[in-house]
């Protein structure tokens, strides 16, 4: 029998943490989506820019947030074992290499999606290598930031389609099954929570949980129309932005409820308590 | 003094009742940094030489950027909490001729007023703290003449006040413990060491749990002390004496008498005495000792006889008088007597645990598991030698805590206490229940020497006079204790053990038969705050502001120098200089293995004006034309430690004003000298460096029973005839004068005390105030935060956030279950309510309380004091009343208040901060 | 080889905080910031209750996470054991903040002080450079190489031993050398039954819970989380 005190949520990681982790997964995402989608010319750079300046965008948030901003090269320092260094090292690589791709340096693009692909993974295991928060150590966090990471990329890619003309049916399939994947890899990751974690982190999921079916919904109920072609031709791209929209509001707000709200930190705990005396 | 470098100045923390304790100051570049222990004191401290929490507010106490630091002076002439006092600052001299002005017209007139009292009073803070602070002050008050020392702040009467009187009549117990070094089983009414018994109680109470002690404690909340016990009884408030009633029920009417220790009964109490058909003791005929019944010879001798050997039990025909009050002698001739043991063991049948389950709400199986397991840790016959000499080894005690052992019901338990104790032989000796202080008897520091013979084979004390010829209705001060409570004696410490809270009550009525109680005309106020700290706070401010004239020193502005004429900072804890006694066998357990001195000496510079205790002392002498009679108080001893002794004659001129370290210094030497036989003479320079000077002290001093054994005294118990008659001379005299509001009181007095309900007076107390007894179905308690008590350091921040480490710091303390049905989450704002008030807090759940009750730690609700005031943390103090009802026989009260709680609703008003009380129609309009 | 360990008895500690504020002292945290701290836990359901005080500050782990996660390495392991944070380094992200399973980090932003303007104590002390970095027990670190550059003992002279050990009241705290087997925490920990908090995580911390096993027979209702 173990005696667990009370947890406590973490404060010391607020919004503009959060702000990263939205940011650099939905940034990251769209760039391999953009990679993956095979965009093209004015649109391919449009994408690429807007995921460099959403991974940016993040960082320049979680700067905000250091103690000594001033010494922020120094995050470089330890590659060895720190995901954060590793995530720094993996934005530091993908800026010019997703420059090079955007002067349609050959063999750049698909570099980009990779690096991009290795800063979300370098994000999603920056969380799960944080211990003291059982939400976030919890193995299957890392595929879950993973996936959301893709999933919002692929919401946003799909959200800016009408605009940018990108994306084909056999590619929104492809990102619905992400959509789909992500709330499966969730379920299995809260059941794995289920005793691990206190009540209020268990509510702050299960509310994130809603949020994030009514996004599954949504988009896929929007995909299936697509991919059934129950829409007409003009609405197509309409439909593939709604079903990306949903999608990507779906992972912030799972983000925002992961860093912000189920992160209770481990709870002190006594596999034995002290007998104060002869019994 | 040099400031730059790195040095440990060793000093003493006596902030509260429970030190000293002894530390060293870091002080880097003349700034005071860090506290630590003295190291070098280790092997002389009974708790390692280590330094209570308290002690690390001292910095921040020494820097306070709210302290007064000039004198001041009120410049509104109206007095008021809602009033602005206007301080401005003013020199010394300005506040000396302020001071003096008014003292010298008080000698030139009269010290004491129409009504007889003093026109000087002067209140200090509990257990005596002050005194290690005050440098000459109480040579000053000596010198002075009459001053009235009985306007409390709560100590005495809030305290262990039952155990004071009472502990220190039967065992010379103002303060009594287990003799926790040795004792295996401890049952602890109440008793919070871990938060009251300092350093010295934490760390032996350690010792001993690891030793394999075993403590149960019997308390309605599950305290620090349960936490750290063995066993946590959850007792229904104000029933401990039920409780402690069972327990001598099994001792007596459930285990064979050869389990208890009937020969220390026999020949070390008075059990064997013959008490009378009219309740009186049969005495001798010529030389009037009691008698007992002589196994040998079949027939009564004088308790005193040689080679008698005493009856415990029975029933016997002998030639004897009985004696009751007044000298009146009841029966002469053959008449039948009962042993004291006997008549115990008949009035104890009725306390069975079955009977006491019902009223304590504690099985009755628990109360048997727990009274044979302190008879089989008792260990009756068993002997132990220390230091060459054998004593019974009884490894059992009892202990009690604040409400247990004060107010209705204190008598009971202290006596009942006492009683488990003699049963088993385990008083005053190893691993028993041992008194540790004297504060009514005397001498004070030397407590066996104060257990002279006194009558009928007992101990001496000095009660106060209940004859016709010496009793008065016309008490030297306004709290009445000459007149009204025999045991509370005449000594220094008898004006502050008397009922204090009478000379606030009765400034409004003063009942029949007593000089009307008037104020004071100039009240001096030192290191105590009695508007946060005594009950009915409110109304307490509303008087004060009642008071002519006020003289408050003051570390910081506070609710009760709010009502001051004048300020005066003294020089604090690191900036003063004092030489105090330490070690010997002093408060709850500091009974140590060493005694002597230790400095207290300034390690930085005071802050301000801030000037030394002592300085202002010998300037109100000088300005009063005392200067002679003070430093002749000194002389005599006023400042700790007589000046002239066999081993040396430091004696200051008696006509010139001295420098506090020519004082100090005399008082240093004297002091070496008296510990050393003379042949070590220190001088102030040399307790700077060393801090402290100590010898051995005898561990078989810690024990009474050696001394009873060899001055052939008897522990005056079970029977309490002195009491008995005592009480019946004092009704006799009230009514004389037609004084009849204190006939509850005198029922009290019994020579062996009924179990009563003694939390029935609390509960009537609601009807009397208009409310209805089912409305206010909650015992609101209060216990003492180890942080806070005694400390007077409210206002420190670092003892603020160590605190809040535990839980009900913030807020109420309540059942979780009981709050889960009123809807009460936690951290909600609740409201506590008495028919006439309210204060408001946040709910605190915890499973370690009893469904029936609250609980308030420490006393806050500060509404002037810097920091303090914002912490919106409600008090008892405020919800409890002071009434004759409420007031026990020693004058005493307890803390417990019957109380309705419920979710508030909105905000706390803005005009009435959260934790004031205010009237109950306030809340709910007109 | 040395390295350092703390056994606290949990049988002795009665949450005075004397610790907390001995602490406080000896390292001249800032209001709120406390690197070491008794918990004060509550079990079961009255009358079955249980309330035990927990001391609690960074175990100086073997494998420590926060140590791990430290993306600039101001986060290092000394031989003997202690964990150190390099304040010129540190770049203040508090991601070992949230990886210590201990919550034995903080990070303040700005300075403070206990009434708002700094009193002399606190002026004296004050060091810029803890502000907006990771801070944390570090076993008295400084006591321990200037007392054993004396000659001196850790765990058995004062001058060389963390503040708490020297300040608590009932002697629950016990340090030294744990590799040592005659040194008094290699004993504490050898004579008594013991724990160490968060085992499963498998980051081997240093400090060693004492407990008397008399009372395993005890039911008390976990509390519910």
């Amino acid at each position: 029998m173990t005696y667990r005190g009370r947890a406590a949520l973490q404060k010391v990681w607020d919004a503009r943490a959060a702000a990263n982790f939205m940011g650099g997964g939905a940034g990251s995402g769209l760039i391999v989506f953009a990679v993956a989608g095979d965009a093209r010319g004015f649109a391919f750079d449009v994408l690429l820019v807007a995921g460099l300046a959403l991974i940016g965008g993040g960082l320049l948030s979680v700067w905000h947030e250091l103690g000594r901003p001033a010494r922020a090269l120094n995050v470089f320092r330890h590659a060895k074992t720190s995901w954060m260094s590793r995530e720094a090292i993996a934005a530091a690589l993908l800026v010019p290499i997703a420059f090079a791709a955007i002067a349609a340096v050959p063999g750049a693009a698909m570099l980009a999606a990779f690096a991009a692909a290795a800063f979300a993974v370098c994000q999603a295991r920056m969380l799960q290598a944080a211990r003291a928060i059982p939400a976030w150590r919890e193995p299957l966090s890392a595929p879950l930031l993973v996936v959301t990471a893709f999933v919002e990329g692929g919401g946003l890619f799909f959200a800016l389609s009408p605009w940018l003309r990108v994306g084909d049916e056999r590619l929104l399939v492809f990102f619905g099954s992400f959509v789909l994947l992500r709330v499966i890899v969730f379920l299995v990751y809260r059941r794995a929570l289920a005793n691990v974690v206190p009540q209020a982190a268990l509510v702050a999921l299960d509310r994130a949980a809603r949020v994030l079916n009514a996004s599954t919904v949504v988009s896929l109920v929007a995909v299936a129309i697509v991919a059934y072609g129950l829409t007409p031709e003009a609405w197509t791209f309409a439909a593939a932005s709604i079903a990306g929209l949903a999608a990507t509001a779906g992972g912030a707000y799972l983000k925002y409820a992961l860093v912000l709200r189920a992160a209770f930190r481990q709870a002190p705990a006594l596999p034995h308590l002290p007998a104060r005396g002869r019994r | 003094m040099s400031t730059q470098g790195v040095r440990r100045i060793p000093t003493y923390c006596y902030q509260c009742v429970a030190g000293p304790d002894l530390l060293t100051v870091k002080v880097v570049d003349g700034v005071a940094t860090e506290v630590e222990p003295n190291f070098c004191a280790a092997a002389v401290h009974p708790g390692n030489g280590k330094v209570c929490v308290k002690a690390y507010g001292l910095v921040q106490k020494t820097y306070h950027p709210n302290r007064v630091t000039t004198p001041m002076k009120r410049t509104n002439p109206r007095k008021g909490r809602d009033e602005d006092p206007g301080f401005v600052p003013i020199t010394w001299n300005e506040a000396f001729t302020l001071i003096a002005g008014k003292l010298n017209v008080i000698r030139a007139e009269a010290l004491t007023d129409a009504s007889g009292y003093p026109r000087v009073a002067a209140s200090f803070g509990g257990g005596g703290t002050p005194q290690s602070y005050m440098g000459t002050f109480p040579a000053f008050l000596s010198a002075w003449g009459p001053v009235d020392m009985g306007f409390g702040s709560g100590q005495g009467v809030k305290c262990y006040h039952s155990e004071h009187l009472y502990g220190e009549l039967w065992h010379r117990a103002f303060t009594v413990s287990p003799d926790t070094p040795l004792c295996d089983y401890l049952i602890s009414c109440g008793a919070n060491v871990e938060a009251s018994g300092g350093v010295a109680g934490i760390f032996r109470h350690a010792e001993a749990r690891t030793r394999g002690m075993k403590r149960v404690q019997v308390e309605p909340h599950l305290s620090v002390t349960g936490a750290c016990s063995a066993e946590w009884v959850p007792i229904k408030p104000k029933s401990d004496a039920a409780f402690l009633f069972a327990l001598m029920h099994v001792l007596l009417h459930e285990l064979p008498r050869e389990r208890l220790d009937v020969r220390f009964l026999a020949r070390h109490t008075a059990s064997p005495y013959l008490v009378g058909p009219n309740g009186w003791y049969l005495r001798d005929r010529a030389t009037r000792k009691p008698l007992v019944f002589d196994a040998l010879t079949q027939r009564a001798a004088a308790f005193d006889a040689k080679d008698v050997i005493e009856t415990l039990e029975g029933r016997f025909d002998v030639d004897a008088i009985e004696v009751g009050p007044d000298d009146e002698v009841l029966s002469d001739g053959v008449v039948t007597g009962e042993t004291g043991f006997t008549q115990l063991v008949a009035h104890m049948k009725a306390y069975s645990p079955d009977w006491a389950a019902g009223v304590c709400d504690v099985p009755a199986k628990t109360i048997r598991k727990i009274a044979r397991q302190f008879v089989d840790h008792a260990h009756v016959g068993a002997t132990i030698e220390i230091e060459g000499l054998t004593l019974p080894f009884r490894p059992v005690a009892v202990s009690l805590g604040k409400t247990v052992n004060n107010g209705w019901g204190g008598y009971e338990c202290c006596w009942a206490r006492t009683m488990l104790a003699a049963l088993v032989g385990g008083l005053e000796v190893p691993g028993g229940t041992l008194g540790t202080t004297v504060r009514l008897n005397r001498p004070l520091s030397e407590r066996l020497a104060s257990a002279t013979p006194g009558p009928d084979g007992f101990m001496s004390y000095p009660m106060n006079p209940t004859d016709k010829a010496r009793w008065s209705p016309s008490p030297n001060i306004r709290n009445a204790y000459r007149s009204m409570v025999p045991l509370a004696g005449n000594g220094p410490w008898s004006q502050a053990l008397g009922p204090t809270h009478f000379s606030w009550m009765f400034l409004d009525d003063t009942p029949k038969g007593l000089p009307r109680v008037t104020p004071p005309d100039v009240w001096f106020v030192y290191r105590t705050n009695p508007a946060i700290s005594f009950w009915d706070t409110d109304a307490l401010g509303d008087k004060m502001a009642r008071f002519p004239f006020v003289v408050a020193f003051a570390f910081t502005r506070d609710e009760t120098n709010h009502f001051a004429d004048v300020l005066l900072p003294d020089a604090t804890d690191l900036e003063s200089l004092q030489l105090i006694r330490i070690g010997g066998s002093k408060y709850v357990e500091q009974f140590w293995n060493h005694q002597g001195f230790a400095l207290r000496q300034p390690v930085v510079d005071a802050a301000g004006e801030a000037r030394d205790m002592t300085d202002i002392a010998t300037e109100l002498a000088k300005r009063t034309g005392l200067l002679d009679k003070y430093n002749a108080a000194i002389n005599r001893g006023a400042a700790g430690v007589p000046l002239a002794n066999a081993n040396g004659d430091f004696s200051l001129p008696v006509d010139a004003a001295h420098s506090r370290d020519a004082i100090w210094d005399a008082v240093c030497k004297a002091a070496s000298a008296e510990l050393s036989g003379g042949r070590e003479i220190h001088d102030l320079a040399w307790f700077k460096a060393h801090g402290l000077a100590t010898k051995p002290f005898p561990r078989t001093d810690w024990y009474l029973f050696p001394t009873m054994v060899e001055r052939g005294l008897r522990f005056e118990l079970p029977y309490q005839e002195r009491l008995a008659r005592v009480g019946a001379e004092l009704g006799r005299r009230l009514h004389e004068h037609d004084m009849h509001w204190w006939d509850r009181q005198l029922d009290e007095y019994q020579a062996l005390p009924k179990c009563k309900d003694f939390a029935a007076p609390w509960e009537a107390a609601v009807s009397v105030a208009g409310g209805k007894p089912v409305d206010f179905p909650f015992w609101l308690l209060t216990a003492r935060s180890m942080q806070y008590a005694w400390g007077g350091n409210v206002g420190m921040q670092l003892i603020r956030e160590v605190a809040d480490n535990i839980a009900g710091h913030r807020g109420v303390i309540m059942n979780a279950q009981t709050a889960a049905k009123l809807g009460i989450d936690d951290a909600d704002d609740i409201e506590i309510a008495t028919p006439h008030r309210v204060v408001r807090g946040k709910a605190v759940l915890r499973q370690g309380i009893r469904p029936d009750t609250l609980l308030l730690l420490g006393q806050f609700a500060h509404w002037a004091t810097p920091y303090a005031k914002d912490f919106g943390v409600p008090s008892m103090n405020a919800l409890a009343t002071m009434s004759m009802d409420l007031t026990d026989a020693t004058g005493s009260g307890a803390d417990i208040v019957r109380v309705s709680i419920a979710k508030a609703k909105g905000r706390a008003p803005s005009q009435a901060p959260m934790g004031r009380a205010r009237a109950r129609r306030e809340m709910s309009g007109p | 080889m040395t390295r350092y360990a703390m056994a606290v008895d949990l049988n002795r500690c009665v949450g005075c905080q004397t610790c907390t504020a001995a602490c406080k002292h000896a390292n001249a945290t800032p209001p709120g910031v406390q690197w070491r701290r008794v918990l004060d836990l509550e079990f079961g359901t009255y009358p079955d209750v249980a309330r035990v005080f927990v001391p609690t500050a960074c175990q100086h782990c073997d494998d420590p996470p926060c140590m791990d996660v430290c993306p600039t390495q101001a986060t290092k392991k000394r031989p003997d054991g202690i964990v150190t944070i390099d304040y010129d380094v540190c770049i203040g992200c508090a991601y070992c903040v949230v990886a210590c399973p201990y919550d034995a980090r903080t990070k303040v932003t700005k300075p403070a002080f206990a009434y708002g303007t700094p009193m002399q104590n606190e002026a004296k002390r004050f060091d810029d450079a803890r502000i907006g970095v990771a801070t944390k027990c570090t076993f008295c670190v400084e006591r321990i190489d200037d007392g054993t550059a004396k000659g001196l003992t850790p765990g058995v002279d004062p001058d060389a031993t963390p503040a708490c050990v020297n300040s608590c009241i009932a002697k629950a705290l016990t340090f030294g050398d744990i590799d040592d087997p005659q040194s008094d925490v290699s004993k504490a920990v050898a004579g008594n039954a013991h724990f160490r908090m968060h085992e499963e995580l498998r980051i081997g911390p240093r400090v060693y819970y004492l407990y008397d096993a008399t009372r395993e027979d005890t039911p008390i209702v976990e509390e519910a989380m």
